[in-house]
């Protein structure tokens, strides 16, 4: 074994000139059989005490060569670290809140080590710095809550900080000592020193020490799962120097706490799964009850904005629109819809700051700057966004984070540490990964269940085309079979009565009511089969003349009320949009109806009146007859329901059930008012082609 | 005036086969009325085959032809009638207890000369009859050069 490199300064330590190429020297040769057999094993370092002069020795391994440190150690605080380490996790054990123990760490370590102040330096997502606990003596000016732009600590400062957890500086204004030769001899290599704890350090960083008033420092680094999550950062006004034991110490209390974060962000998903589990479970009983998905979502507003934390949410499909909870207006919501349409985010799209990718999502910024986007279908494109309000944070940093001052080609440190305010604006709180999973998950559920209801549909109107076919059939060999009876009762009746001239009024009375009864019933049939047909013919939409119509229907249905006296009032009439055929029976019926319910009176009044109003074309029949009893409004548009006697009112019970049928299947609705033997009204409205959904009376 | 050439009825039931009757006695029609009680008879009488092979008279001057026949129904008839390229002037006037809009569209689509739903009343009945007895029978004229097969 045979020195390669040596500092300058060995002589100093060891007490003999060390040379490349020569012996170690007494004092490290004294523990080469120690050293040869931790070289053979698998421990990271190896570690000794000269106590009687004062020396800590500690060697790693650098590719084939080791490299040893030598440095002067200070009075131990001795045998009493141990109790203390006790004590430490003890305290930590006890404690539930992460801000506690942080600030239990931070505690510790100043009383151990004596520095100034140690703070817990935690980065976010983008590096930047945030310190989160502090405790110190106050030599030094509190940093807690301060942050610090991520170009302070750079990423090749964070990379060595991943592997080599500790670094200490006992003095900045230290004089660097040269390694001789600079380098390798066989290789010509320049030494590795990455883990390396007493290496010289980058000017940088002095520079950005002397800035902040700071002779010496010590930082040891918070591993979380392998990332780098943080440091325990200590600095003191004047140099200051650590012993190994006592720095050995400080990383065990600093592995401690990283376990324990571990251990609090394993915890926190695991309940936040649990809960989310819950309210998955409920989301989706709630969307299987419902008679759509869409419902069923919307009837547990809670749970659906529970699922992801969110303030508000929307459904978004072509013609439906649910909201809850905040969310911006329609035409926004559908903005966004449109924008993320033009992307290609695949299932799911997530944004904490949307103002700044989506430029018009600032003017709602206030309810919308974060959003998860979920898809639900290819062919129909609907649409669940979860919307978070912007949160105006007031972020504190160590200096103005947007002058990081160039200088000569490299970021050089700032100059300046006064407290810079910044107001953080478009920003939401971030969505989680078990809130995006959750989201996600959501999404397969919601698929799952709109396939599953597709083939449920297509299963019960495959059964119903089946059951319309046999109805079909039925009504079909009624129409041929039912009515021939009746046609022959009546006419062989007739026949008859033609054949005996002769016969006595009892007699030609029962004959009479033979065809009468043959005859009423034969009508039955054909109106029972105009209401059956009416159930499966298609109806075709025109443009059609009302004021012909009825001036159509007035006539044929005076013709067969010759004698009457009746007072007509008709309105010009706005065009419907409708089957001409169709809309024709309405009014034959309503008026047909007015005419025979006012027979009693000597001068009937019919007036007939129409209006045309946001895009709902509504007509009335009016008149003064008999009336009817507003009890028994609701058996008026029924099938064989009469509010009258047969000998007083003449009918088969179904002209208003028909009247209903027709108005419903063109999306529109009827209305009756009646009082007794004053009169009844009858209101039928219709929506027009601008209209969508149904129209109402 | 044109020759007098037979009414073909084509009607299955015997009731409505004497209200026919009885409607068309009433109209003193001078022309023979020729019954067949199913479809495969009224073709067999229309193509001069089976039962009615060389039958002598000219061709009918109108069928009355019900809709729900045994055998071959009125459609098919129809359909068979329409698409023979020497009977097709025949008048056929579809006779039927349905209201079924399907029935109509296909009877005009086969190429039906007039359709009509019997009427439970029976004076339009009778009515109904009269009319389609005296306008087939007796005003409507063949198309020019059409001579009644058979009658030669």
């Amino acid at each position: 074994m045979a020195v390669l490199q040596a500092s300058a300064n060995a002589k100093d330590y060891l007490g003999e000139a060390i040379v490349a190429g020569g012996m170690p020297g007494s004092m490290i040769e004294a523990f080469l059989p120690e050293i040869r057999k931790w070289h053979a094993s698998e421990e990271p370092v190896f570690q000794t005490h000269i106590a009687d002069r004062g020396l800590s020795l500690v060697a790693h391994r650098s590719d084939s060569s080791i490299v040893v440190e030598v440095e002067r150690s200070t009075a131990e605080p001795s045998g009493s670290i141990f109790p203390r380490l006790r004590g430490f996790t003890q305290t930590l054990a006890s404690q539930s809140d992460l801000g506690d123990s942080l600030t239990t760490g931070t505690r510790f370590v100043q009383r151990l080590t004596g520095f100034d102040r140690v703070l817990v330096y935690r980065f976010d997502k983008d590096w930047n710095g945030h310190v989160v606990a502090e405790d110190g003596n106050g030599n030094l000016p509190s940093y807690l809550d301060l942050r610090f732009p991520a170009s302070d600590i750079p990423a090749q400062a964070r990379a060595l900080y991943a592997s080599n957890r500790i670094r200490l500086i006992p003095d900045v204004s230290y004089a660097p000592v040269p390694i001789e030769p600079a380098a390798h001899p066989q290789t010509g290599a320049v030494l590795d020193l990455s883990h390396s704890q007493l290496r010289s350090v980058s000017p940088v960083h002095l520079e950005y020490m002397r800035n902040m008033g700071t002779a010496a420092s010590m930082s040891i680094s918070i591993l979380v799962n392998g990332r780098l999550w943080g440091l325990v950062s200590c600095h003191s006004a004047k140099p200051h120097l650590v012993s190994v034991a006592v720095r050995d110490a400080c990383d065990f209390v600093v592995q401690s706490l990283a376990m324990r974060i571990s251990a609090q962000g394993y915890a926190e998903d695991a309940a936040s799964s649990v809960e989310l589990g819950r309210i998955s479970a409920r989301l989706l009983a709630s969307m299987t009850e419902g008679p759509t998905w869409l419902e069923g979502l919307a009837d547990s507003p809670d749970d659906l904005l529970a699922q992801v934390a969110a303030g508000g949410a929307v459904i978004v499909a072509e013609d439906d629109y649910l909201s809850v909870g905040a969310v911006p207006q329609e035409k926004q919501v559908r903005a966004i819809v449109d924008w993320l349409k033009g992307r290609d985010d695949g299932e799911i799209y997530a944004t904490a700051s949307l103002g700044s990718e989506m430029p018009e999502a600032i003017a709602f910024a206030h309810v919308a700057s974060g959003i998860v986007a979920i898809r639900i279908s290819e062919l129909h494109p609907s649409w669940l966004i979860w919307f978070r309000p912007e949160v105006i944070r007031t972020v504190q940093w160590g200096g103005d984070p947007h002058k990081i001052v160039q200088e000569e080609g490299r970021i050089h440190p700032r100059n300046s540490f006064d407290a810079w305010r910044e107001q953080v604006r478009l920003q939401a709180l971030a969505w989680t990964e078990p809130q995006l999973s959750a989201a996600r998950d959501l999404r397969s559920a919601i698929v799952g269940i709109v396939l599953r209801k597709a083939e449920e549909l297509a299963s019960v109107s495959a059964e119903l085309q089946r059951s319309n076919k046999e109805l079909e059939a039925f009504s079909y060999s009624v129409s041929h079979d039912l009515r021939a009876p009746f046609r022959h009762i009546v006419g062989f009746a007739q026949l008859l009565r033609e054949r005996e001239s002769n016969l006595d009024p009892k007699s030609k009375h029962y004959l009479q009511t033979i065809s009468d009864s043959a005859l009423a019933a034969g009508r039955l049939v054909d109106d029972l089969l105009n209401f059956s047909q009416l159930g499966r013919a298609s109806i075709t939409h025109k443009n059609v003349d009302m004021n012909k119509l009825v001036v159509e229907v007035v006539r044929s249905v005076m013709l067969g009320n010759e004698g009457r006296i009746v007072d007509w009032s008709i309105d010009k009439l706005p065009a419907a949009w409708g089957d001409a055929t169709l809309l024709r029976q309405v009014w034959f019926n309503l008026i047909d109806n007015a005419v025979k319910y006012t027979r009693p009176r000597e001068k009937a009044e019919i007036s007939v009146i129409g209006s045309l109003s946001n895009d709902v074309t509504v007509y009335a029949v009016k008149d003064n007859g008999v009336g009817f009893d507003m009890t028994y409004s609701n058996k008026l548009f029924g099938v064989f329901q009469r509010l009258q006697r047969a000998e007083d009112f003449e009918g088969t019970g179904i002209g208003l059930a028909l009247v209903r049928r027709i108005v419903e299947r063109h999306n529109g609705s009827i209305t009756a008012m009646g009082e007794l033997n004053k009169g009844s009204s009858f209101e039928f409205a219709l929506p027009t082609p601008r209209t969508k959904g149904r129209a109402f009376a | 005036m044109p020759e007098l050439r037979p009414i073909l009825l084509v009607e299955d039931s015997p009731r409505d086969l004497e209200l026919t009757l009885t409607a068309l006695e009433k109209c003193q029609l001078a022309n023979e009325i020729v019954i067949a009680r199913d479809g495969a008879e009224a073709i067999d009488y229309l193509f001069s085959t089976g039962t009615h092979t060389g039958r002598n008279a000219g061709d009918p001057t109108v069928v009355l032809l019900d809709l729900k026949l045994p055998k071959i129904d009125g459609l098919e008839v129809l359909e068979r009638v329409k698409k023979d390229e020497k009977l097709r002037h025949i008048p056929i006037v579809m006779l039927t207890s349905s209201r079924e809009e399907q029935d109509l569209v296909q009877s005009y689509e086969l190429g039906v000369n007039a359709f009509v739903v019997k009427p439970v009343e029976f004076n339009e009945f009778f009515k109904a009859i009269q009319d389609l007895g005296v306008f087939w029978a007796l005003l409507n004229e063949p198309p020019p050069g059409y001579q009644g097969h058979g009658a030669i």
